[in-house]
């Protein structure tokens, strides 16, 4: 029977089953990568982040207490370790997702050298100006929107990490929405044709 | 509430499913009177899937292994600090064995995240795009999109998918909603616990042993298969419990050719490679046709992210049949020719190649039978991915407009529950089926089961008595609820298999794919099995080779060859290895087997060593109480093949007599291309029989016999055998290569 997140970090915590934590990073991985990925908008940043959440989380330096309900925990922490990031480029340069575009990054895009059929490439495309547009949305509002919209979290657990009101959470993600719909009103509206 | 904004905002919250019920009625409310809020409504489901076209991104392998490193470390050092806290814990006469074990555990951690683990956590969401909430009333909203633009017909929607699914399957879903990966391990158990007799290999995690079965299962599997009457007798019980603890040893090997797969889910069943066997001893070889292609598309989809396929993922039969070869169109009685050509082997110059090639009669448009299809779509939240759904939809949409008045369509979705989206439609009418493949939504778990009932029992309602029905299944493999274990699912089809429904199994995506289920699937069916990893693949199955796709012209297809002992010592089949039948099951009519579809190609190869060889196989004492008598001749073999008219239930039988005048030097042609396939086929299963293969020879041979090649699919080939050329280490290039440590 599977464990629950909460139940394996309480033996990984008290020592009785440690080596179960490693599911949780089986679980987490790919959620904890996507979030910093979409917030700070550049790999290596998120990279960063990714094997510094996990790696604190595996040597207990943040205390995790098992009431609370991990996935939240965990967002919260990654968030948390975001805004650091943010706040520490900002301090150096301006580097806000300038790496988008570099060498760096395209390395990452894994090429489709199969097709460059032109439907490939609108997709392409849609990709990149999603990206933009969730680039260009006020912090809070990306943070509010990003959970919801890609990792299907409810309000409830939004305004939990997020650390402020229901209320606010409904505003952000409204918010948001209605930018991204301005910003990407050619895929939306297309079908009316 | 005359705020516009004001309004939106809750409708923005209600399409979240987070509104309030005093909220969500009055949104219902306005909804229904106000075509601006519709709009809206209709936009935000837009806008979802147009962000979802940002897909998410795997971690790359050196941060995958710096974590790893860094938990490894994490877990030694508690050790150790539990060490110099209780040092009377080494002496003490239990405690000294738990510490050995935790500490081989902590040593093999590499070994078992590979292996066992992504056995047990199977989290959808870990490789999966974002998941809907899978909440009932979700899944009637994704579905309710998909049936139309107006919210009225809710409620009849959401009574028609109640009504499709039983009280108990409801009950499911709703444990699954509780708590997907739970339900998702449950799965699990119950296949690994449930008696699946029709099961023949032991099913494993790729890149990994199959570590966490236990070994008296191993055991009862293996007895299994020698109570199965399967020719490769040399593996018995024996050799397959010795092979479970020798994959132990290679793994560090297999973690270095395939690093990338941590994490994967996906399932391929074990293949246990045909052997030589000795003409005297096993005179017969009697295999069932195999027409899928799916490996072949698979294994072009790891070689494209830069991966070498998981040796299990590589059915060599199903690379060579990718291919249409230019045999003879059949003009006579039988619906199909059998070509047979011999040469000497390219990778192994003492032996010789045969082949056995089968061409089926293409049809003409007139001929083409009426036809009933069902398309059965998986719209699960796994399916939320640009090679899922999206490809899913060009690839019908590309099929729909090859129809016409002659076929009729339904669409049957399963996700969370199984619905009706479209009712059966002349293909004639594009716009309508179109539009119903448009509004195709993922969302929810996969009640593969249910939906393959409701699919079935569509296909019979709208039954064509002289024509050709047909249910396509389109999924990326995971049936995680209702009748979900290979047995029941196989049982349930070969069931509906004798009313007279094919079976097309289309498979999509990756990260989660069940191959192993989605072949056994097929193969009881009646049915052929595709893997479809990009547009072109999709063009492929559903426009260049429709007809291939769609229309059976004969089934159980069976080939037996009766070698020579005089002139052949022992004999190999390249491939097949699931597909390999007891010499009985030749005649007996009731043993299924392949299906061949219009203008199908079909190339078995075996590998032969000549009588005057000096290899020896096996080491059998001679009989003492029988004595078989060799009638001299000059033939090499006789290939008879047995198939059935597709609605008829006995055997015709075809014979033809391979000599020693048809061995060329090399194969020429189309034969030299069919056999740089099973070569390259050999090279990524990196056989123990792949003697001389190289890259460069079948890149070499390849070119040679590229021939027109009007679909450009051989020049991809060529493309691809030289991508493993770059990322197999396991062949050195020359002096001086390095081993990545």
């Amino acid at each position: 029977m599977e464990q629950r997140d909460e139940e394996i970090m309480m033996e990984y915590q008290s020592g009785k089953d440690p080596q179960a934590v490693s599911i949780i990073f089986f679980r987490y991985k790919s959620r904890v990568l996507n979030f910093c990925l979409r917030i700070l908008g550049n790999r290596a940043d998120a990279e960063d982040v990714t094997g510094d959440v996990f790696l604190t989380l595996f040597s207990r330096q943040y205390a995790y207490d098992p009431k609370a309900k991990f996935s939240t925990w965990l967002y919260t922490v990654a968030r948390n370790r975001c805004i650091d990031r943010v706040r520490k480029r900002k301090n150096l340069v301006s580097v806000w997702f300038s790496s988008q575009e570099s060498k760096e990054h395209k390395q990452w895009d894994i090429e489709d050298t199969e097709d460059l059929a032109n439907d490939q490439l609108a997709k392409r495309e849609a990709a990149s100006r999603v990206k933009r547009a969730i680039r260009q949305l006020p912090y809070e509002q990306r943070e509010a929107v990003i959970l919801r919209e890609y990792h299907r979290l409810s309000y409830d657990e939004i305004s939990q990490i997020l650390n402020c009101s229901l209320e606010k959470v409904k505003i952000l993600i409204f918010r948001g929405r209605e930018s991204l719909r301005e910003q990407l009103k050619s895929f939306i509206e297309e079908e009316r044709r | 509430m005359n705020n516009h904004v004001e309004i939106k905002e809750l409708v923005s919250a209600y399409f979240d499913g987070q509104a309030t019920t005093q909220e969500k009625r009055l949104v219902e409310d306005h909804l229904l009177e106000c075509a601006s809020c519709q709009e809206y409504y209709r936009q935000l489901h837009k806008l979802s899937a147009t962000l979802n076209e940002w897909t998410n991104e795997d971690l790359s392998p050196d941060l995958e292994q710096k974590i790893q490193r860094g938990l490894k470390e994490a877990l030694m050092d508690r050790e150790k600090a539990k060490k110099t806290k209780h040092p009377l814990f080494k002496v003490g006469v239990g405690g000294g064995g738990i510490l050995a074990v935790i500490l081989v555990l902590v040593l093999s951690m590499q070994v078992y995240n590979k292996g066992s683990f992504e056995g047990r956590i199977k989290s959808p969401t870990d490789n999966v795009g974002p998941q809907y909430v899978p909440k009932d009333d979700q899944i009637a909203r994704a579905v309710q999109s998909a049936e139309s633009d107006t919210l009225q017909r809710r409620a009849s929607i959401d009574n028609k998918i109640a009504a499709a699914i039983s009280p108990s399957q409801q009950l499911a879903s709703q444990k699954q909603i509780d708590d997907l990966s739970k339900a998702e391990v449950v799965k699990d158990e119950r296949n690994s616990r449930a008696p699946e007799k029709k099961l023949k290999e032991s099913t494993y995690f790729q890149g990994g042993a199959p570590m966490n079965v236990p070994a008296s299962q191993v055991a009862k599997r293996a007895r299994r298969r020698e109570l199965g009457g399967f020719q490769e007798s040399s593996y018995g019980a024996y050799d397959l419990a010795a092979g479970y603890v020798r994959s132990d040893a290679v793994q560090p090997e297999t973690n270095m050719l395939y690093p990338q797969i941590a994490g994967n889910t996906e399932q391929y069943d074990r293949i246990y490679e045909n052997e030589f066997l000795t003409v005297k001893d096993n005179p017969l070889s009697t295999l069932s046709i195999d027409v899928d292609t799916a490996s072949y598309s698979n294994m072009r989809r790891f070689l494209n992210s830069n991966q070498l396929p998981p040796p299990d993922a590589v059915r060599i039969e199903e690379l060579i049949n990718y291919f249409n070869y230019d045999y003879p169109n059949p003009t006579g009685e039988h619906p199909f020719t059998v070509t047979t050509k011999a040469s000497v082997c390219p990778w192994n110059k003492a032996h010789q190649l045969v082949q056995i090639g089968v061409q089926g009669k293409t049809l003409n448009t007139d001929e083409l039978l009426p036809s009933n299809l069902v398309f059965l779509i998986d719209v699960s939240g796994s399916m939320n991915q640009p090679d899922k759904l999206p490809l899913l939809k060009t690839a019908f949409k590309m099929m729909v407009n090859q129809l016409g008045d002659n076929e009729r369509v339904a669409i049957v979705v399963y996700a969370g529950a199984a619905g009706k989206v479209l009712d059966s439609t002349p293909g004639s009418n594009k716009q309508a089926i179109i539009q119903a493949i448009d509004n195709l939504n993922a969302g929810g778990s996969t009640a593969g089961g249910a939906g393959i009932k409701l699919a079935y029992s569509i296909a019979r309602e709208n039954f064509i008595k002289e024509g050709n029905n047909r249910v396509i299944l389109a999924t990326d493999g995971d049936f995680n609820v209702g009748a979900s274990s290979n047995a029941e699912m196989i049982r349930l089809i070969e069931e509906e298999r004798k009313a007279g429904v094919f079976l097309t199994v289309v498979g999509f995506g990756t990260g989660n794919y069940k191959d192993s289920r989605m072949e056994q699937i097929a193969d009881k069916g009646n049915g052929n099995y595709y893997y479809i990893d990009t547009q072109k693949e999709a063009k492929k199955v559903f426009v260049s080779e429709l007809g291939s796709t769609l229309f059976t012209i004969a089934k159980d297809v069976k080939i037996q060859i009766e070698f020579n002992p005089s002139k052949i010592k022992a004999y190999k089949l390249i491939g097949y290895e699931n597909r390999v039948l007891a010499k009985e099951d030749f005649n007996d009519d009731t043993k299924d087997a392949g299906e061949l579809g219009a203008g199908h190609t079909v190339t078995a190869l075996y590998e032969i060593t000549p009588i005057d060889s000096k290899e020896e196989y096996g080491n059998v004492d001679e009989m003492v109480y029988q004595q078989t008598q060799v009638i001299q001749s000059k033939d090499l073999m006789t290939v008879k093949l047995r198939y059935k008219d597709p609605d008829a239930d006995t055997s015709k039988l075809i014979k033809q007599v391979i000599t020693e005048s048809d061995i060329t030097n090399e194969p020429a042609g189309d034969f030299q291309f069919a056999a740089a396939v099973a070569e390259f086929g050999l090279l990524l299963r990196n056989s123990k029989f792949k003697g001389d293969a190289s890259y460069q020879d079948v890149l070499m041979q390849a070119k040679n016999a590229k021939g027109e090649d009007s679909y450009g699919y051989r020049e991809e080939f060529i493309n691809l055998v030289e991508k493993a050329q770059t990322l197999d280490v396991r062949v050195p290039e020359g002096p001086g290569i390095m081993f990545k440590n």
